[in-house]
């Protein structure tokens, strides 16, 4: 059994509570939060040790592994304090605000000789994976040009009757803007394809925020020089269970595209698929958790990837020296558009 | 003095064509005013959504409307923007990110959060429901009080569906508690009480992309000194019969305002009637409340989750 403690209880932390609390081996015996409603939460799904301070629930001998879901501009300091403690270490993306950040986490992690994995739920969705599947066999031979999409809604939280933190408007916490937005595209680009350079990036705003809204972006593969396009956006009104996300293989025998891949009508997606878990649950078989939303059971692939490499001690799908490359490269995004475009500085 | 409201379409879609035609719709209803000291401009921001999604009031309505002011009243006016905080939106952000904090600053105007001014609890009764509402003292001590709605359906909240938001609606907005959400139990009734308190002197519509379905580029602005009146025209524009409209019948048994003999200046009606996109109150209640409702009953029969965002609403 993996004894789980969750650091931070926003919407992502409230989720992986619940994700938790349906795998098997896994418990979670603890929470950190400063909010007492999110405490409140927590207690209500039967969890007894609850904190302020998530040092306090660090010196939990009995806690095996951590899920930190805290704001960006926090989780150097949380991996530092958890690691030290001896905990593997589940964070959500970005690893940090910098590739300087990224790296001494990383020498934090290769000294401790705890797991870290950083989440990158995009790379475990259905379609990805098959799109992946199909270009590694060979099937569209070798990709020349692809194309990332991802436009959505950045501030309004779907349903959710509560405002976005505060620190989401702060550019120092938030980090680069692309660290939140874009973070998905490139890592997927470089997953499929290897360390990449851009050659161009474009940052523009749509809305008067003290950072960019969207972006266009092209990249290409150092490796097998693969162009990627990607184009990435928080302007685009969008209600659950809307989502606009895809990625486009060009290859020298075929194609192949994430929207082969994925419901045509989401909603008919939702009554079929919440039907078939109805009827799996009224005969006993196991449900396929949030397979009603495609995109949403990333979530609970990526942390059974997680407890299992703890189990089986091997390394996570997604590894620090990932999370680094990624915000590395998007660091030198912001480079060639602000030498592109100085007056955007 | 006439009931007049005013429908102009804009002839191009930039901020030189809203301006000529928000000039045109103000100047067709013969406003008179004595004294033009403080005025206060009231848009409506709803989340964090740009003006073309037809959800938030377009910024260029208001510059235009703080230029008349400035050309017609006076040039020295003390104009300030406002709105409320509300249950998913910061008015600070909202001003920030829909593009008023530069207006502001192009304007020299000043943006006031109305959830922050000094409030007065008024006891207000409606239809036989008595209740307090929380109003910022600003919205009763400016000489002008200028209403700027959007044209759009809706919303579905919390088992009320009311058929469109506009003039009566946007000032909900005046409310300066920010979690609303509480008052949508009683939603018309709290809308025509602070119908009943609030009294604009002046509402201009930005109809220049409208909410029906989908967002349309309607290109209409109109204006008029009766809110109810405004309302009356917009619920026509939209398709809809204003008397099968229960707000309306409401505000207007209330003594909100006055739709009698009010009369239709510049465009023709069927001429700003014909764009409008229609979409049934059963849409709403199928797109908001029942998906919501359903998927906490799939949850509880099939033990699978919803997401918390889902959940907390």
């Amino acid at each position: 059994m993996i004894r789980v403690g969750i650091i931070g209880l926003g919407k992502m932390g409230r989720l992986r509570l619940k994700i938790c609390r349906l795998l098997n081996d896994v418990k979670v015996v603890a929470v950190a939060d400063s909010s007492k409603r999110a405490l409140q939460f927590a207690e209500n799904t039967g969890i007894k040790q609850l904190y302020n301070d998530y040092n306090d629930l660090l010196k939990l001998e009995d806690v095996n592994a951590v899920i930190i879901s805290l704001p960006n501009f926090m989780h150097v300091e949380s991996i530092t304090a958890a690691t030290e403690t001896g905990k593997h270490v589940f964070v959500e993306k970005p690893l940090a605000r910098t590739s300087t950040e990224c790296e001494h986490i990383g020498n934090l992690v290769r000294r401790s000789g705890v797991k870290l994995m950083v989440g990158h739920n995009y790379r475990f969705f259905d379609c990805v994976e098959k799109v992946r599947k199909i270009y590694d066999e060979g099937v569209i031979g070798e990709a020349e040009l692809s194309t990332l999409e991802l436009v959505y809604d950045g501030f309004t939280p779907w349903l959710e009757p509560r405002p976005m933190p505060e620190w989401y408007f702060d550019p120092d916490k938030i980090g680069m803007w692309l660290l939140d937005a874009g973070y998905h595209l490139v890592d997927l680009f470089q997953w499929f394809f290897g360390n990449s350079e851009p050659l161009y990036a474009y940052l523009g705003h749509r809305y008067h925020l003290p950072y960019e809204d969207h972006a266009v972006i092209v990249l290409r593969s150092n490796e097998d020089l693969t162009k990627g396009i990607l184009n990435v956006g928080w302007f685009c009104k969008m209600i659950f269970p809307q989502f606009n996300f895809r990625m486009i293989l060009h290859g020298t025998a075929g194609f192949t595209s994430t929207d082969q891949f994925t419901p045509r009508n989401i909603y008919l997606h939702i009554v079929k698929e919440s039907t078939k878990n109805i009827f799996r649950r009224f005969f006993g078989a196991k449900i396929e958790v949030l397979s009603y939303t495609y995109y949403y059971m990333s979530y609970l692939k990526e942390l059974k990837n997680f407890f299992n490499s703890i189990k089986n001690d091997e390394e996570p799908a997604v590894t620090v020296n990932d999370a680094i490359k990624t915000v590395r490269t998007i660091e030198d995004i912001y480079k060639v558009a602000y030498d592109e475009y100085p007056h955007k500085r | 003095m006439d009931n007049l409201v005013s429908l102009i379409h804009v002839e191009s879609f930039n901020g030189e064509g809203i301006k000529k035609a928000v000039y045109e719709a103000i100047d067709l209803i013969d406003l008179s005013l004595s004294s033009v000291g403080s005025v206060v401009i009231k848009p409506n921001l709803r989340w964090y959504w740009d003006y073309s999604t037809g959800e938030t009031t377009d910024p260029r309505v208001v510059s235009a409307i703080i230029d008349y002011v400035r050309e017609r009243w006076n040039d020295g006016a003390d104009i300030k923007i406002v709105e409320s905080d509300a249950s998913a939106m910061r008015t600070k952000h909202a001003f920030k990110i829909l593009g008023y904090e530069k207006l502001a600053h192009e304007k020299s105007v000043e943006l006031f959060n109305l959830s922050k001014d000094e409030i007065y609890e008024k006891e207000i009764s409606v239809d036989g429901y008595k209740f307090m509402l929380p109003l910022p003292s600003i919205i009763f001590s400016s000489d002008l009080f200028i209403n700027v709605p959007k044209l759009k359906v809706g919303p579905y909240a919390s088992g009320q569906c009311l058929h469109m938001t506009c003039a009566l609606k946007n000032l909900f907005g005046c409310i300066a508690k920010p979690r609303k959400v509480e008052y949508h139990p009683h939603l018309r009734e709290v809308i025509v009480g602070v119908n009943k308190l609030v009294k604009p002197h002046l509402t201009v519509v930005d109809g220049v992309f409208a909410l029906g379905k989908n967002p349309v580029k309607l290109g209409l602005i109109m204006a008029g000194g009766d809110n109810l009146s405004v309302e009356f025209i917009a619920a026509e524009v939209m398709g809809y019969n204003p008397d099968g409209i229960d707000l309306i019948r409401l505000a207007s048994k209330e003594g909100v305002g006055n739709i009698k003999d009010v009369k239709v200046v510049g465009e023709s009606l069927d001429n700003a009637r014909k764009h409008f996109p229609k979409r049934s109150r059963l849409g709403f209640k199928l797109s908001w409340g029942l998906q919501l409702s359903l998927l906490l009953l799939y949850a509880k029969l099939s033990g699978d989750i919803i997401p918390p965002v889902l959940e907390s609403s």
